[in-house]
């Protein structure tokens, strides 16, 4: 699929090495992160400042463990519960109105496609009181419910309008050889189109696990019982009005990226097969 | 008389397709909408936060919130310039690294996949490395400055009017390249590879084929990647607030931290409202024009 | 296009009329289930359900008080639940549950809390937002529920509106100037005392690491804070940043900046940050506050540190802090005045107030409270010429505009003249509204 098709040898190294050069300069801020949550707090201040802890300082990790009413563990549970279920609904509702959009014409599709895109045009603060109304009134308040329902709003139109690129670059021959098989319309979709579409639905489940796992805002605001509350509430633990503690900070974004990081290295074989390798080779 | 019937169901197919996560999205956002349109339009503060009836006064919010002071310019204006500057960089890069990856070298596949990790991190916490590094006299981007021998005394970065934007601006596109460089690869892989080969048989050059063949056919992601991105960039929060609270003296105020200061530290409700629907009506009208000109050509 | 537009209407306004019966009957429901809980509105009504609920009194003091709080550090919070425990074990008909919610979201849970009827019964806030949220109408008048007569006249003001009491003091806390003895030592210098000594001697500690003097000045609550002493001590108030006095102030911000002995990284710290940069090294000296000190005693127990009163102008000054209780009008209010009687009693009080670093705000505890302790024996002084910020509804207001004014003149984007003359001329509005 590349435009040079397999590369020379030489070709090969030297863009291995441009690569990491690359890896090196965009993931310097992780990598501070890191040195940072081993550092003790007096030396993160030092000028000039040290690339690796002169001394190993492991105590920012085991503060994690022993966060008073927050807990670690069970937050992580309520994220991963929150940022599955917001993908799920997400891609359930998206994958089909993405074809509909692609694949068909009907009246008032322009309408449509603005109307995903007006959705997302309220900066969030904006959001929370109306929201909260609602949630409220639905008896959702304070449940994981409200967030995985507020968070999905992020996940479908993004979702939507990636996705029809996809379906819409499929060939019409490739439906129709499966209408011919005896599909209708639906299975057709299911059965043949899907798979095709295979690496942006990857992609599109990405990021709207990623959003919903990214979100302060909304669990914050809708759920009110520590226990239920999302992993990135614990940011708070550690900043506030008593002063930004680097090192607790930095060890819990570490803690809170090592789960997801490892999740995705383990899966890396199909996420990004799943994400590069369309079908659509001819 | 067939051939109409059939368009007719062919049409309802696809609609039935599309409903539920329209409903959905009306369902969610559509009273919140609503809500802010009404707010805008009344008085309600501090003392009316709680009282039955809500005085209606028209566009008298809107109207003094351009008159008493330069903040809402200042902000319309910063917005314009982030969300331009941001979508600018992350796209060139994000595009040109998306390109880079698409060749087949031993690293290309893990190495994406590694890039991907910054969006893992709560952006909250994105905010804040880089206000660290950032930082005048402890932070390590002066440091390598001046290792470097770019720059000789520490730049103020996000304490100087004139350096907080470009900083938080950098924030932000490290965040953007990972978005734009993956959506774009993707849209890489509906590109017939048979495409690239005829081309280079017919003797295309690299540039002849990006132009001819790459960049036509990968104009709806491209188009779908740099409406959203402005969307998403326009509306940007978090990130500002963390790094510079739209200071210093406003220099990093955008619209959405504007709204969100004047609703939830001054408690002036209506007028945090009538700042959000500012920013609403910015996007809804470039939305207009993307569908107009753009979406339009692409059905046709 | 005006087709797909005119659609667009149609369909958010029928989304829109779903959305709005489904709330609007559940708001019919629950206004008949809570009844009496529809107190609010006005201050006069709440004023009025006051006097009702009063005259009913005598008994329903039963059921769940649920506290929302800020504090993140783990020592307070584990100071409240034990509070609260205790409580909870002393009697059996109230049980009290604290609810965390950050700083950061404390002020918007409360306003979206009020829109949407979801408030707790009792709130623990900072003081300089108590009087808008009391003209809210979302506190209780506790008028006669309770006696703070022993209480410093400060932190009272700080809870009462129009003559009337819409809260308790908790605790209190003020600003002094932090020293670092070791460093003042070595530079040869004593501990400023006057505007020109505080110039002089930040200069002299300022080296290629060290910053000779900070404080937080955040455009914020918390830069105004740390800030408004300088226009006291003039003999100004908050209201009158274009006189003589505030100019004055706003002229030694700009001096100390000029001269390199104040950092202009200041602007984006917090007090906390402050002390961070205090207890690295990087800081010679600083204002801060009384609740740092527990904190400073435990993480730098080497540092030989010490602090002294704010340099002065004509008067000594310093800002006044703390947090107040607020029963929340139409909650548990009688459940929740009874624990808040426990709450401040003397031993209780102690409790909390020595675990988390405060001052009691009841005068007669506070005397007796750090005896034989300099360092907090100094905050205790530093109580009687403590200014409280407000108390005026559109304080949040007033405060955006002063921290707007020394950010300009801090960042340099203004001479002290003009930043005074225009938040002179933003105030002047506010206040005429």
């Amino acid at each position: 699929m590349g435009i040079d098709g397999n590369l020379s040898k030489r070709k090969n190294i030297l863009y291995c090495i441009v690569s990491i050069v690359i890896l090196c300069f965009l993931l310097f801020p992780l990598y501070w992160i890191l040195v940072t949550s081993l550092k003790t707090e007096k030396e993160i201040f030092q000028i000039p400042p040290t690339f690796w802890p002169k001394e190993l300082n492991l105590k920012s990790y085991l503060v994690q463990l022993e966060g008073g009413d927050f807990n670690m563990f069970h937050s992580f549970g309520n994220s991963l519960i929150i940022s599955l279920g917001s993908m799920i609904i997400a891609i359930v509702l998206a994958v089909p109105a993405s074809y509909g959009i692609a694949k068909y014409n009907f009246k008032g599709k322009k309408a449509i496609v603005l109307g995903f895109l007006v959705t997302q045009m309220l900066p969030v603060s904006v959001l929370l009181t109306p929201l909260f109304i609602m949630f409220k009134n639905m008896h959702l308040y304070n449940t994981l419910w409200s967030t995985i329902l507020a968070d999905t709003t992020i996940g479908i139109p993004f979702s939507v309008l990636i996705l029809k690129n996809y379906f819409a670059a499929i060939p019409k021959e490739l439906e129709e050889a499966a209408y011919i098989d005896g599909c209708n319309k639906f299975t057709a979709f299911v059965r043949v189109l899907i798979p095709i579409a295979k690496p942006g639905v990857m992609v599109c489940g990405i990021f709207s696990f990623l959003y919903a796992w990214g979100d302060l805002a909304y669990g914050m605001t809708f759920i009110i019982d520590q226990e239920k509350r999302p992993i990135t509430a614990g940011i708070f633990n550690f900043m506030g009005q008593y002063g930004t503690k680097w090192s607790y900070l930095t060890a819990f974004a570490v803690a809170t990226i090592i789960p997801v990081a490892l999740i995705f290295i383990f899966m890396q074989k199909y996420i990004i097969s799943g994400m590069t390798s369309g079908a659509v080779k001819g | 008389m067939s051939k109409i019937k059939k368009l007719f169901k062919y049409d309802n197919v696809g609609i039935w397709f599309v409903l539920p996560a329209f409903i959905y999205m009306i369902l969610f956002v559509g009273y919140p909408i609503i809500y802010n349109f009404i707010l805008s339009f009344q008085d309600v503060t501090v003392k009316t936060l709680r009282s039955d009836v809500k005085k209606f006064v028209g566009f008298r919010n809107y109207i003094e919130l351009f008159q008493q002071n330069k903040v809402l310019a200042t902000s319309i204006w910063n917005t314009l310039v982030f969300t331009v500057m941001c979508l600018v960089f992350q796209f060139v890069i994000g595009f040109a690294l998306a390109l880079f990856f698409n060749k087949k070298f031993k690293f290309s596949k893990p190495v994406r996949g590694l890039l991907m990790i910054p969006w893992m991190i709560p952006i909250t916490i994105t905010g804040l490395i880089f206000k660290f590094m950032f930082g005048t006299d402890v932070g390590i981007i002066n440091y390598f400055l001046r290792s470097m021998n770019l720059i000789s005394e520490n730049i103020d970065w996000l304490t100087n009017t004139a350096t907080a934007m470009p900083a938080v601006i950098f924030a932000n596109v490290w965040i953007g390249i990972p978005f734009n460089m993956i959506l774009i690869s993707t849209g890489l892989t509906t590109i017939p590879t048979e495409l690239y080969e005829s081309a280079s048989i017919d003797g295309a050059n690299k540039f002849q084929t990006f132009r001819k063949i790459t960049l036509p056919l990968l104009k709806p992601t491209i188009e779908s990647v740099l409406i959203l991105g402005f969307i998403y960039t326009f509306k940007v929060y978090d990130l500002i607030y963390v790094m510079t609270t739209g200071g210093p003296v406003n220099s990093t105020q955008v619209l959405s931290t504007y709204s969100y200061k004047l609703s939830f530290d001054m408690f002036k409700y209506s007028k945090g409202a009538a700042v959000a629907n500012i920013l609403f009506i910015i996007l809804f009208f470039v939305s207009l024009i993307y569908l107009k000109y753009v979406y339009v050509e692409e059905e046709a | 296009m005006k087709k797909v537009l005119a659609m667009l209407v149609a369909i958010t306004m029928i989304a829109a009329i779903m959305v709005g019966c489904g709330s609007s009957k559940d708001n019919q429901t629950a206004k008949t289930l809570q009844g009496t809980n529809e107190t609010s509105g006005t201050s006069e009504k709440a004023d009025d359900s006051a006097s009702k609920e009063g005259n009913e009194d005598a008994g329903d003091t039963s059921g769940t008080v649920t506290v929302w709080y800020y504090w993140e550090a783990e020592k307070h919070q584990e100071a409240l639940n034990k509070l609260i425990h205790k409580f909870n074990d002393s009697q059996s008909d109230i049980t009290v549950e604290a609810k965390y919610v950050p700083f950061a979201d404390f002020k918007k849970l409360l306003s979206i809390g009020a829109s949407a009827d979801a408030l707790p019964d009792l709130v623990i806030l900072d003081n300089p937002d108590h009087a808008a949220y009391a003209s809210m109408g979302i506190f209780a008048d506790i008028t006669g529920r309770f006696d703070v007569s022993t209480y410093y006249e400060g932190p009272v003001n700080s809870c009462t509106l129009d003559g009337r009491l819409y809260g308790v003091p908790f605790g209190s806390n003020n600003l002094l100037l932090y020293y670092n003895e070791d460093m003042l030592k070595a530079a040869n210098q004593e501990v400023p005392t006057t505007w020109d000594e505080l110039i002089e001697v930040a200069k002299a500690l300022t080296t290629d690491t060290v910053s000779g003097f900070a404080h937080s000045s955040l455009q914020n609550e918390e830069g105004t804070f740390n800030f408004l002493p300088w226009v006291w001590s003039t003999g100004a108030s908050s209201y009158e940043i274009n006189s003589e006095g505030g100019i004055k102030a706003l002229t030694l911000i700009q001096k100390l900046v000029e001269s390199g002995a104040m950092t202009k990284e200041a602007i984006n710290w917090t007090q906390g940050d402050t002390m961070n940069q205090f207890i690295s090294g990087n800081l010679a000296m600083m204002i801060n506050g009384t609740w740092q000190v527990p904190t400073m005693r435990a993480e730098v127990p080497d540092l030989n540190w010490n602090v002294a009163p704010i340099p002065m102008d004509a008067i000594p000054t310093s800002g006044l802090g703390g947090e107040n209780y607020a029963v929340i009008a139409g909650g548990n209010e009688d459940a929740t005045i009874a624990f808040l009687k426990f709450a401040t009693s003397k031993e209780q009080c102690l409790y909390m107030m020595n675990t988390m670093g405060f001052i009691s705000s009841d005068s007669t505890i506070a005397v007796e409270q750090f005896k034989g302790d300099p360092v907090y024996e100094a905050f205790v002084e530093g109580m009687k010429y403590a200014y409280a910020r407000g108390p005026l509804p559109e304080w949040p207001d007033v405060s955006d505009t002063i921290s707007l004014a020394f950010n300009e003149v801090i960042t340099g984007a203004s001479t002290p003249e003009d930043a005074a003359a225009k938040a002179q001329a933003t105030i002047d509005n506010i206040l005429g509204q």
